[in-house]
């Protein structure tokens, strides 16, 4: 024990004092900022100002209306209470989405004029509202941005108010019957434990960030102690180790010290996320609550802890049984692919937590410290005890079965130089070693 | 007593016997000789002293009990394949492998400062192990094998790729480590070494101890038929001469073995006849002589 320990203590050390811990703290969660926020930032604000479209309507006052209707809810489909939708908040703070011409001159001459100056960038689209159109249900809107799917189902939603309205006022209806009539209804997900749950987008959200860290973690670290593993190989340093200390200590130091670290830089993102964004959990305080309780945050730990004991072991035999880098990214695959399945698995199980899929998903040790951990936070009921049991239990007979026949591979394949051992051969060393 | 006893040690890998039915001893404060031409199994046997393997039959005892891993703390192993922390910094990397063979930490750093002095790169111990060149970093595995003071010490190759000066500062070391009573074994294919320190030897090839015993015993048994002539002239009357069994040119001298029977007087005469001879000397053969006539190839 008290080699082992020395052991970790070392892969400990030697990692955390390097720069790359530093940088790998600062950029993980830049990056996964980037992949999350960026993106959205992107397509809301950085559009590239104002766009300036052309509506063609048969009348003026059609045309008026739309162009009101396009200005004033800039294309987003109107919520009872804006406040609590963060798109539309955003657009409202922002700058006008659109620039509209109203033309009343439904020719096709002016078609192909208003397609030209389309052509040379002078406008960015043309909305072909004439009545015919309109009634036809069917509007054509010319646009260099063919792609932008949200904006074009933001002019659809607001064309199809706009018909709306028309329609409702020819029938006589006032304009404040019209806007009752037209009230969208707002749907409240809540959980059958009772109201003041968590806001359903917000727990979608923070599981998803939760199960990302966890997969990362286990990913990046598990990769991590098969690089010790094949460091120490390469350099040749093993021999030395191994006349002190057992291939066995070897092994569970150096996935204790590389866990260590892996733990380190969770609780650093932890803190740094909480002091952060303590303004932010004052304030949503009621939609976080019941969410970060307690017992998810135990049993993020109890996954994260097993999960990576399960993949580093995985690691570490892959590690010992290769000679380069080159040789343990094609095996790096393998070990990473159920943490791949049980992503994508993840995915639908967040909607259906109760189904065949989520059950069996959760049990099977590879895909559980991910599925088993989402059910747990988002099921409610919580899964019975007996499933949470089993697939701690399963997760954990594996894991030291996996240690005894790793530390096997371990072993043999740590002395082992040259070319790489095949599949029987591999099966020898488990069975001799 | 013995610091380590082998008995009908074997070991195989698959099909390979890489080690056949060795038995040796090696007496407490003796130097001990492990020779062999490359693959001859030497690491192997090695391996299964300090517990990396485990033999397949047969029984090894160590400091006069039967194998423990407990012990393996009183053993300092320099081995073939060298390797440190490239990362670590020289001090830190002796201290971690000073308390892994039990020491404090206090205590390994105050013995890594005073090897380094006596080894002379003291400079270097708060440098990285990848920015020292090969020969120090050597050094510092020669003194993580020995830091921890052991009782019995295992060095593969220990000399290789040193110059002469470093060599002769690590084999001042050994002696004194002898003197201390420990008990030193030496893996090498380097004839010329093994025979200025070691006290007994064990010749392996293919695996069997081919040639085993103390060196002086070893060396009488091959008897007194080998010649080292200096001399001056053409040296072609030596080639299938009768009196020749085999000879070796080394430029400045030719070390001949006589032929079964043959008298060196006679081969002196025949000599002095056709050259100037500066020395004519009738000595014991060389440890190397005997590793090539008992292995019957060209050391590799």
């Amino acid at each position: 024990m008290h080699k082992l320990l020395l052991i970790a203590k070392r892969e400990y050390l030697e990692r955390v004092r390097t720069r790359s811990f530093l940088i790998m703290t600062l950029l993980i969660p830049a990056l996964m900022f980037g992949i999350t926020v960026v993106p959205t930032l992107i397509a809301n604000r950085m559009d590239g100002g104002p766009k300036h479209l052309v509506v063609v309507a048969s009348s003026e006052a059609m045309g008026e209306a739309i162009r009101a209707e396009l200005e004033a809810g800039r294309g987003q489909p109107t919520r009872q209470e804006p406040e609590k939708n963060v798109t539309s908040k955003r657009n409202e703070m922002g700058a006008p989405r659109f620039i509209i011409d109203v033309d009343t001159n439904t020719s096709d001459a002016e078609r192909d004029a208003l397609t030209g100056r389309l052509k040379s960038k002078q406008i960015n689209g043309v909305l072909w509202a004439t009545s015919g159109a309109l009634t036809a249900r069917e509007v054509t809107f010319i646009t260099t941005d063919l792609t932008n799917l949200g904006e074009n189902f933001g002019i659809q939603e607001g064309l199809s108010r706009v018909v709306r309205q028309q329609l409702l006022k020819s029938k006589g209806m006032t304009n404040a019957e019209i806007t009752a009539a037209l009230k969208p209804v707002d749907l409240k997900a809540q959980s059958p434990m009772g109201a003041g749950g968590p806001n359903p987008e917000v727990l979608f959200l923070a599981i998803f960030a939760m199960v990302m860290v966890l997969y990362m973690a286990v990913f990046l670290y598990g990769m991590n102690v098969m690089r010790a593993v094949l460091d120490e190989k390469s350099s040749r340093v093993m021999e030395v180790m191994l006349s002190t200390a057992s291939a066995k200590e070897m092994m569970a130091g150096k996935i204790v010290g590389v866990g260590a670290v892996g733990l380190t830089q969770v609780a650093i993102w932890v803190c740094a996320s909480g002091v952060l964004s303590s303004g932010f959990l004052i304030a949503g305080a009621d939609a976080l609550k019941g969410l970060m309780s307690l017992k998810v945050l135990v049993f993020f730990t109890i996954f994260f802890l097993l999960g990576y004991a399960l993949y580093a072991t995985l690691c570490a035999a892959v590690g010992s049984m290769v000679n380069s880098e080159q040789e343990a990214q094609q095996l790096q695959f393998l070990v990473a692919a159920p943490l791949l399945v049980s992503v994508i698995i993840m995915l639908n199980v967040v909607q259906n937590p109760a189904s065949q899929l989520a059950l069996w998903a959760s049990l099977v040790p590879f895909t559980a410290p991910l599925i088993m951990f989402v059910r747990i936070a988002v099921q409610t009921p919580g899964p019975p005890a007996w499933q949470i049991a089993l697939s701690l239990a399963l997760l954990v007979v594996t894991t030291y079965g996996l240690v005894v026949v790793c530390g096997r591979v371990y072993r043999i394949g740590i002395l082992m130089y040259g070319k790489k051992p095949t599949l029987p051969e591999i099966l020898k060393w488990i069975k001799y070693a | 007593m013995y610091t380590i006893e082998l008995q009908k040690v074997r070991k195989t890998y698959g099909e390979f016997v890489a080690v056949n039915d060795i038995s040796f001893s090696i007496e407490q404060g003796s130097v001990f000789g492990l020779l062999g031409p490359n693959g001859a199994g030497k690491t192997s046997t090695i391996r299964m002293m300090i517990g990396i393997t485990a033999p397949d039959s047969g029984s090894i005892g160590l400091f006069g009990r039967p194998f423990t891993r407990d012990n393996l703390g009183r053993i300092g192993y320099l081995p073939e394949e060298r390797g440190l922390y490239k990362k670590m910094k020289v001090l830190d990397q002796l201290q971690f492998l000073g308390q892994l063979h039990g020491l404090t930490a206090a205590d390994a750093r105050q013995r890594s400062v005073a090897w380094c002095r006596r080894l002379e790169i003291s400079e270097k111990l708060q440098s990285k192990v990848e920015e020292l060149s090969k020969g120090m970093q050597q050094k510092i595995q020669f003194i993580a094998a020995l830091l921890h003071d052991p009782d019995f010490v295992i060095m593969d190759e220990p000399f290789f790729g040193l110059d002469p000066v470093n060599a002769g500062l690590l084999k001042d070391v050994l002696l004194d480590v002898k003197k201390n009573g420990k008990t030193i074994l030496f893996s090498t294919h380097r004839m010329d070494q093994v025979e200025k320190l070691c006290d007994a030897i064990c010749l392996i090839d293919g695996g069997k101890p081919v040639l085993q015993g103390s060196l002086k015993e070893v060396k009488s048994r091959f008897g007194k038929n080998n010649i080292q002539i200096q001399y001056e002239g053409d040296g072609v009357f030596l080639e299938n001469n009768p009196l020749v069994r085999s000879f070796n040119d080394y430029g400045n001298y030719v070390e001949l073995q006589l032929a079964p029977g043959a008298d060196p007087q006679q081969l002196m005469r025949q000599v002095m006849e056709r050259a100037r001879v500066s020395r004519f000397e009738l000595m014991e053969p060389s440890l190397e002589e005997i590793f090539k006539e008992v292995v019957g190839k060209p050391d590799a």
